[in-house]
């Protein structure tokens, strides 16, 4: 590999490498978090680091940040319906007496 | 002699890649509706038998699920490469990318392994000699397995597809034009965010 060429990859690797390096991060976070009593923050922590590390992988690895319009709203749709299922789901699961 | 890249009814292979990845992101939120309806049913049966799911939570073994959880994110950080580096022409590192994260995809699947051999030894297959008391422990098995099952079958289909881009890695022009590494990449780290999810609602339950 010639110093251009090694150079190039250095580039290429760099916003990827900074993903990786958070992902981890928030993976030790998780993990630690798990065992501190929050009641039922946990469960709330655990889901948000978890959509904090989806974001960062579609964002970064999945190149939401320089999609097109067209992608990015097929890329949102999924997430879109998943949330009125759940919503809709809770409104009778979560409000029970 | 690779076949043409730019097939009908394309007129240029811009457009063909626009619309290969526009299919992908469907096909994914297709994806994100399956494995939401699943999720879906976790969250009522942990709300309606909260204290028993839970007991069944904590018998997940959380290295294993920790440990295969840094797999997959070192896999998705060497399938992002690759994906980049097959757009630049760099054929080498796309080459070698794609044998990083094919073959962390199969060290997934080999720890997995060992974990359902430890967990079938601990009776934890919701069987008549199921080692836990309760409907909900239970119920909570059957995600387990049914989830990680289903997810480890993605797994498998994305190995597959990651290795026939390992076999093209010879053909510069093939890599910089197809759409294909993208898109697998696509499926790939979206295999990925199914596991981000799955790891705190499987083995981050109940520790406290």
């Amino acid at each position: 590999m010639s110093a251009a060429e090694r150079r190039r990859l250095r580039e290429l690797a760099r916003g990827p490498f900074f993903a990786w390096t958070a992902l981890c991060g928030l993976l030790i976070a998780t993990v630690a978090l798990a065992y501190v009593p929050l009641g039922p923050g946990n469960i709330v922590v655990s889901l948000l680091i978890a959509t904090l590390k989806a974001a960062i992988i579609a964002f970064v690895f999945m190149g939401l940040r320089a999609a097109s319009g067209l992608v990015r709203l097929a890329a949102v749709v999924g997430w879109v319906f998943l949330f009125f299922l759940i919503f809709l789901a809770s409104t009778d699961f979560l409000t029970r007496t | 002699m690779m076949p043409a890249v730019l097939r009908e009814p394309w007129m240029d292979i811009e457009r063909q890649r626009e619309a290969a990845t526009f299919a992908m992101w469907l096909f994914i939120a297709t994806e994100i509706l399956f494995f939401g309806g699943v999720f879906t049913a976790y969250g009522v049966y942990r709300t309606l038998h909260s204290a028993e799911f839970l007991a069944g939570a904590r018998e997940t073994t959380i290295a294993y699920g920790a440990v295969n959880t840094a797999v997959l994110l070192t896999s998705s950080f060497f399938m992002a490469i690759g994906a980049k580096a097959a757009r630049a022409g760099m054929a080498a590192v796309a080459g070698n990318s794609f044998l990083m994260t094919a073959g962390l995809g199969v060290l997934f699947l080999i720890v997995k392994g060992f974990e359902y051999r430890d967990d079938i030894a601990r009776h934890l297959v919701p069987d008549p000699s199921f080692a836990l008391q309760g409907d909900g422990a239970e119920i909570f098995w059957t995600f387990y397995w049914v989830t990680t099952l289903i997810h480890a079958l993605h797994l498998l289909i994305g190995i597959g597809a990651v290795l026939r881009l390992y076999t093209r890695r010879h053909s510069e022009t093939w890599l910089k034009e197809s759409a294909a590494p993208e898109v697998t990449g696509l499926y790939w780290h979206f295999v990925d965010i199914v596991w981000i999810f799955l790891f705190p609602l499987l083995y981050l339950a109940g520790r406290t």
